[in-house]
């Protein structure tokens, strides 16, 4: 995983700048345990093969949950949600979830051996990697997705990242910090928590408290305009 | 060099996360402009060497502006700012400010070629990327900082050079070296990694919902957040 501090970091920016009214404590703490809860699933790794970064980490279910919300808080007459949390309430579920998909599994996404994309519809890992760039001699260069054409069969493959499937891909984890049948046998296992793994996580963790940092010290702008 | 769209990217995420009640179109663009801002540096280095990653991406600009800003918004009986602009131009001046700094200059530290932190008291690069963790077996481990590194410059951090020995290319200027080089092939980076493409398509999907012109009076969101997500990635 990246680290799910680098997570929380880029989590906060994105939160605060959703918010609006709602931003406090309370509705940073809900966005950050929204965040921090699908690495739950690194907890299934023992029982569950591959399912780190596929039952916690996939596109499907936050889909369902912008289904549910939207049906709920739209086309129902009376909305379970906003009569138990409020207008505030439902705002903060549609943050998390926003940020849900952004901070966590779309940046899982492109670390590693990648996300359960699809999961539980269709079994397959994909990676998010490569670069986009514009080349005066090359023209419009893009990497992420692999499209070959074999001269012979004129068969077309596309490949976009994928890397295997709940079978064959472990993503290692402070659980299993290494492919299950390695750590059997190990003597000593070293479970390495990371913080961040490389500099631009970092940028992001300081980015996250930048934010919430700046947004405290910032005035009240009502107090302001008074005088 | 942190690839252009990113920096824009950076600089509208911090006017959404920041600017509050004087978030508007105008006041977004003028921190995505301050944003890219220090990018001009590699203008500046087709007439001056080196100056790509330097002349504009240093500490002292911000320090001196963030002084300038507190002076005359904080210290002074009268401030310039608020008379002209009221409270909107503050705060809009100040998130600017941190656009210039957190994201024009910061994210070119954390990647090769860096930049230099001190220019021009002395014209070393800079980078910070490496990895901090808590291993069972090993315990704490960090190579951000090196305190050991027998670098060139004051700064505890890896150095990738100095403004003499290392050119850096651009879009603006692909050999880094004064002269235009108009026959070289130029590359415009869009993103150089699956993670810039995450924050670039975060930022336009959070625009896109606090801009949204589809909003109706008395609903607070809609199920345009994450639609909006699924159509920019």
């Amino acid at each position: 995983m990246v680290s799910s501090i680098v997570h929380a970091g880029f989590a906060l920016v994105l939160a605060a700048g959703l918010l609006r009214g709602s931003y406090d404590r309370r509705a940073l703490a809900v966005v950050l345990a929204v965040v921090l809860l699908p690495e739950v699933d690194s907890l299934l790794g023992p029982i569950m093969s591959g399912a780190h970064r596929t039952v916690g980490h996939n596109f499907v279910f936050p889909a369902m949950a912008a289904l549910l919300i939207s049906y709920d808080t739209r086309i129902r007459e009376r909305s379970l949600l906003r009569e138990r949390v409020a207008d505030r309430g439902v705002r903060i579920a549609w943050v998390a979830l926003f940020v849900h998909v952004f901070a966590h599994v779309a940046l899982d996404w492109a670390h590693l051996e990648g996300v359960n994309v699809l999961w539980p519809l269709h079994d397959a890992f994909f990676s998010l990697d490569g670069e986009l760039l514009w080349s005066s001699a090359d023209g419009l260069v893009q990497t992420f997705v692999d499209i070959e054409l074999d001269p012979e069969t004129g068969d077309r493959r596309v490949d976009a990242g994928s890397t295997g499937t709940t079978q064959s891909v472990h993503v290692n984890n402070p659980i299993e910090p290494d492919d299950p049948e390695t750590l059997a046998e190990a003597e000593t296992i070293d479970r390495r928590f990371p913080v961040a793994g490389r500099g631009w996580r970092l940028y992001l963790v300081g980015l996250g408290l930048f934010t919430v940092l700046a947004r405290r010290l910032q005035g009240d702008p009502t107090a302001v305009r008074e005088d | 060099m942190t690839p252009t769209p990113l920096t824009a990217a950076l600089g509208a995420l911090l006017a959404a996360a920041l600017l509050g009640p004087a978030f508007d179109g105008r006041s977004v663009a003028v921190v995505v402009a301050a944003a890219l801002l220090p990018t001009l540096d590699a203008v500046a280095s087709l007439a001056i060497p080196g100056a790509t990653n330097a002349l504009a991406h240093n500490v002292w600009i911000p320090l001196a502006l963030a002084g300038l800003l507190y002076w005359d918004t904080a210290l002074r009986e009268r401030s310039a700012l608020r008379e002209r602009y009221g409270w909107r131009g503050v705060r809009v001046g100040w998130v600017a400010l941190a656009g210039f700094a957190v994201a024009g200059v910061a994210p070119d530290l954390f990647a090769e070629p860096g930049v230099s932190l001190l220019y021009p008291v002395e014209n070393v690069y800079y980078v910070v990327d490496g990895l901090l963790l808590f291993s069972t077996q090993d315990g704490v481990v960090q190579t951000f900082v090196s305190t050991t590194a027998d670098g060139p410059g004051l700064l505890p951090f890896e150095s990738t050079g100095t403004t003499e020995t290392r050119a850096v290319s651009t879009w603006v200027n692909p050999d880094g070296r004064p002269g235009l080089a108009l026959g070289s092939e130029r590359e415009f980076v869009v993103v150089d990694a699956g993670w810039q493409a995450v924050v670039l398509a975060s930022a336009v999907a959070s625009l896109a919902v606090r801009f949204r012109p589809w909003t109706r009076a008395g609903t607070e969101t809609g199920p345009s957040a994450d639609e909006a997500g699924e159509a920019s990635r």
